[in-house]
């Protein structure tokens, strides 16, 4: 019976596939390079609009920069007579005079609100409740340079929770109250060139609406967009990737479907793992060129969730394969694994559960939080909560089966000594190349999660005046990425079915690498794919 | 390139060259020989008065700019910059108002009040007090700087000035040329590819190049006012605040984004007050490292043709990394030479007590002062001994505020009797 390519490949292969790897790794961090940070931001400072009419409400009447009356909050004057229904605070997006493009993907909004103590006015309660009214209205350039009117795109009333914190040692006359951001909106698309927010917020006694609210100086948006030089790279190394993944994808399941035996469980889980990797890869970024897509957002979570769920339940496939305890004749299936995949199953499930309330909501109404409610913050805590502690079971599971293969392991490389020279080296090379995969998914693992400590830092550590010419975070996302690309098409290539026929005369490849016959008495069954398990198996007999 | 000429004599030349190699003789003589006598840089602090917007109304972009008596007022660089970047004339009035009202706000219980005259023409803003070296108007300078720094930022986030930089405005195309996509970069493909968000550099920025450009002399009160604007405006690019937000998968933070936040003014105030009573004396260092020339040289753009663009942005990789290269040293040898964000002053006024018109000061004859404070408005120290007298009137305050969203403040009144001191 076969094993894989990974045991039969020679030294001096295995070095020059890794080698090639390697440096598919390091382009894929150079590309990075060139790339912008991720996401850029702009801050837009409000304009504040007086509304004349604010009982007509219509929806199709929009403020903008070039409002009628404008007035100053600061200047206490300028504002008599006013009623907080009179008051609009305009944003245009974005500002001098750009225009957003599709490549820019998606849109962030995050409201800041100046609130500013006044002698004797000390806010009665810190933890502020707003009640916002947001409309959002599109434009596009039409082809003689200039704007087509405002168009309504949505618009709702939502309650936020503002707080804000005010020193008490610096209590002085005008001075700001620390206060928290406000998140406001999500768009999953930028496909018009300018967007309008128009933001009210009403005021009423009896109601208690906004009746918390200080004294207000400036509202602010901050605005989050995705880079075009970013989108650019990013989907062009999806480009690149996908037919790659393919293609290594059909070789395999060629290879797989050459042999005489049914596919074995390992290598469903190989296909699948690649299946979920190509459709990561597939670069739908393109079509939102030409076609409004907002749910964009929602389907990249789906899609890297579903990858995520996949590589996990293969590693613990793996490892449960390669547990070296060896019952005879029965196919393995997943059902053995139920026990260990349901923490997978439940963790993804309450992430999705808990995006499709957040992010699955904003298809329909971009401001919708799920925070705002004290029902939905514990739902939602809930749902965090239980991915977590599925999370957690899920690697206690997984470090407690490493352990006990390579506790297996060790116990069989004690026997090692006793066989024969010939098989001894063919056995302590299947271990060493078992290890090695082992290792690089370590190192993998440890790769990312040190990418991701470090983004963190550098972008908490960013100081304002630094001219650094290298966008780290940029860099470490592409790197990621293309890693993890890197990891599953070697996984595919190295543990498909190997051609080689057993028992074969010995091949002396380059006089460097022997490689020995199997022993005569391989009986494995057909379930065991990894020369490994059949060795293991054997060793139980002996 | 006629242009270029013109611009670079006027930086190297002294005012006479410029009246010969310029076209448009009689306007710039004016104004090349009233800024050579007279408190040089000073002279935009007049637009505060003059650009005082209407309540309700607010003048359309560029009208300000059009005022031939705010013209009058300002440099041929500052009137070049206002053209270049419409709305920023309007931009610097608010932060000249800004900074007299937080100037008279820090003042408010000092001898030197921070008076302000309303003349546009011909006398500076804050009196002839501005030609002394000493901590007041170091104050002034910091402050008028400062407050145009953060004005102009606040307009760039307003949309107001539409020719604020994006972040990457100068290293971005070198790098994207590098990556051989091969197509030419305007600015609107900046924003595509890597996003604007540089407000306050374009601020600190202009203002630099707005505020310095009367400081020409190498004089240590030159020196002392360059020293002393940039403390303003480095003051308010520290206190620049850094605020994230998750938004990666699921709004998890694998992708976190972080922008800065503009401080409020009346912080940068109380900061600029602390500085000012901690202001470092200096002397002129006559052993030659008072070097003056590399003051001069960093002001000078390194590639000429780049002058034909905005000059703002051409100047900025250069001008942001290096400060002015001269060092002050501290009058007392034992103390710290200053650093960036400290005042510096090298001569003390003989007092605030009297009124002297020579500098504008109004002296402290009637001011209200606090017979029980044990601050700087208490009566002796305010009076500078002359004695007080005292009423008691009734004043008529409003009490128990409550503030209602949007533009309400119910009060209670509340007639108390007080004590009120004022100075013989």
């Amino acid at each position: 019976m076969p094993g894989t390519i990974l045991e039969n490949l020679s030294g001096r292969k295995l070095s020059v596939l890794v080698t090639i790897l390697v440096l598919s790794q390091l382009a894929c961090f150079l590309v990075g390079l060139i790339s912008p940070s991720p996401a850029s931001t702009q801050s837009i400072l409000a304009t504040v609009c007086v509304d004349d009419k604010p009982q007509d409400d219509k929806l199709n009447h929009w403020f903008d920069l070039g409002c009628s009356k404008k007035i100053h909050l600061e200047r206490e004057e300028s504002t008599i007579g006013l009623d907080a229904n009179n008051l609009v605070f305009a944003m245009q997006m974005p500002l001098h005079g750009q225009d957003y493009s599709s490549w820019q993907q998606n849109l962030v909004g995050e409201l800041q609100i100046d609130v500013i103590y006044k002698e004797g006015q000390k806010l009665s309660n810190p933890m502020i409740e707003l009640l916002l009214d947001a409309r959002i209205a599109y434009s596009d350039k039409t082809k003689d340079g200039g704007r087509t009117p405002w168009k309504y795109y949505t618009h709702s009333q939502t309650k936020r929770f503002m707080d804000c914190i005010f020193n008490e040692t610096f209590v002085k006359d005008g001075y700001p109250y620390d206060c928290t951001m406000v998140p406001l909106f999500e768009l999953g698309s930028l496909f018009h060139d300018y967007y309008l927010l128009n933001l009210r917020l009403p005021y009423d006694k009896k109601k208690e609406i906004n009746t918390g609210l200080g004294r207000v100086s400036d509202i602010y948006l901050h605005t989050i967009h995705m880079n075009g030089g970013f989108t650019k790279v990013w989907v062009s190394l999806k480009t690149v990737f996908f037919p790659i993944i393919l293609a290594i994808m059909i070789w395999f399941w060629n290879r797989v479907h050459s042999l005489s035996r049914k596919p074995a469980l390992l290598e469903y889980m190989l296909i699948s793992l690649g299946g979920t990797l190509a459709f990561l890869d597939l670069p739908i970024e393109y079509f939102t060129l030409y076609f409004d897509m907002p749910y964009m957002l929602f389907l990249s979570d789906i899609r890297q969730g579903v990858f995520y769920a996949m590589l996990l339940s293969f590693w613990l496939v793996f490892t449960g394969e390669h547990m070296l305890i060896q019952e005879t004749g029965e196919k393995n299936s997943l059902r053995k694994y139920w026990k260990h995949l349901s923490s997978v199953a439940v963790g993804c499930v309450s992430l999705l559960i808990f995006d499709l309330c957040e992010r699955g909501v904003h298809l329909v109404n971009p401001f919708y939080s799920i925070w705002v409610t004290p029902l939905g913050t514990n739902l939602a805590l809930t749902f965090v909560i239980c991915a977590g502690l599925s999370a957690g079971i899920y690697f206690a599971f997984l470090c407690y089966m490493i352990w006990r293969v390579f506790k297996n392991i060790s116990i069989k490389r004690s026997v090692l000594p006793s066989m024969t020279q010939a098989r001894r080296l063919h056995y302590e090379g299947i271990i060493y190349r078992f290890c090695f995969l082992m290792f690089a998914t370590l190192i993998c693992a440890a790769v990312t999660i040190c990418s991701f400590l470090l983004s963190q830092y550098v972008q908490g550590e960013k100081k304002y005046d630094e001219n650094m010419d290298l966008e780290l975070t940029s860099v470490i996302h592409t790197g990621v990425y293309g890693m993890w690309n890197v990891y599953i098409c070697a996984l595919l290539m190295l543990y498909a079915p190997s051609h080689k026929r057993w028992p074969s005369e010995p091949i002396c490849a380059e006089g460097e690498e022997v490689e020995f016959s199997r022993l005569s008495n391989d009986t494995s069954t057909p379930n065991e794919i990894s020369s490994l398990t059949s060795f293991v198996a054997k060793a139980n007999i002996e | 390139m006629m242009f270029v000429i013109r611009i670079t004599c006027f930086v190297i030349c002294t005012g006479v060259l410029v009246i010969f190699a310029n076209a448009n003789v009689g306007a710039e003589l004016a104004i090349a020989t009233r800024s050579k006598n007279r408190g040089k840089g000073s002279m935009w602090w007049g637009i505060a008065k003059a650009g005082e917007p209407n309540n309700l109304s607010p003048m359309s972009p560029g009208a300000l700019y059009m005022d031939t008596s705010v013209h009058g007022t300002l440099r041929r660089k500052q009137r070049r910059l206002a053209r270049e970047n419409t709305g920023l004339l309007e931009a610097i009035a608010k932060g000249a108002n800004l900074a007299i009202n937080e100037c008279q706000f820090q003042f408010r219980n000092l001898r030197w009040n921070c008076s302000t005259r309303n003349f546009l023409k011909g006398k500076n803003l804050f009196g002839k007090i501005v030609e002394k070296g000493c901590p007041e108007t170091a104050f002034i300078y910091a402050i008028t700087s400062a407050a145009v720094t953060h004005s102009i930022a606040r307009a760039c986030s307003e949309g107001a000035i539409e020719t604020c930089y994006c972040e990457k405005h100068y290293r971005r195309p070198q790098v994207f040329s590098n990556g051989n996509t091969g197509s030419v970069t305007t600015n609107v493909r900046d924003f595509e590819w890597g996003g604007c968000s540089d407000n306050i550099g374009f601020g600190f920025d202009v203002s630099r190049e707005f505020v310095d450009t009367g400081e020409r002399g190498k004089s240590l009160r030159e020196k002392m006012n360059l020293h002393n604007n940039e403390a303003g405006r480095s003051l308010v690019q520290s206190q620049m605040r850094q605020e994230c937000k998750c938004h990666g998968m699921s709004g998890s933070c694998t992708t976190r984004t972080c922008w800065m936040k503009l401080p409020n003014f009346r912080v940068i105030g109380d900061l600029l007050k602390d500085r000012y009573d901690a202001a470092t004396r200096v002397i002129a260092a006559n052993s030659g490292t008072l070097k003056s020339n590399k003051a001069h040289s960093n002001r000078l753009p390194k590639n000429p043709t780049a002058l034909m663009t905005n000059s703002i942005h051409t100047k900025r990789e250069n001008k942001r990394k290096h400060k002015y290269g001269f060092q002050l040293k501290p009058f007392n040898p034992e103390h710290k030479p200053p650093g960036v964000k400290d005042l510096v002053y090298y001569e003390m006024l003989p007092g605030f007590c009297e009124k002297n018109p020579k500098y504008g000061i109004q002296g402290t004859h009637g001011r209200q002062c606090n017979e029980t404070s044990e601050g700087v408005d208490n009566c002796d120290v305010m009076c500078c001994g002359r004695g007080f007298h005292s009423e008691e009137v009734v004043v008529v305050e409003r009490c128990n505020c409550i503030f209602h969203w949007c533009c309400e403040v119910k009060c209670d009144i509340c007639r108390t009797k007080k004590k009120v001191q004022y100075c013989f």
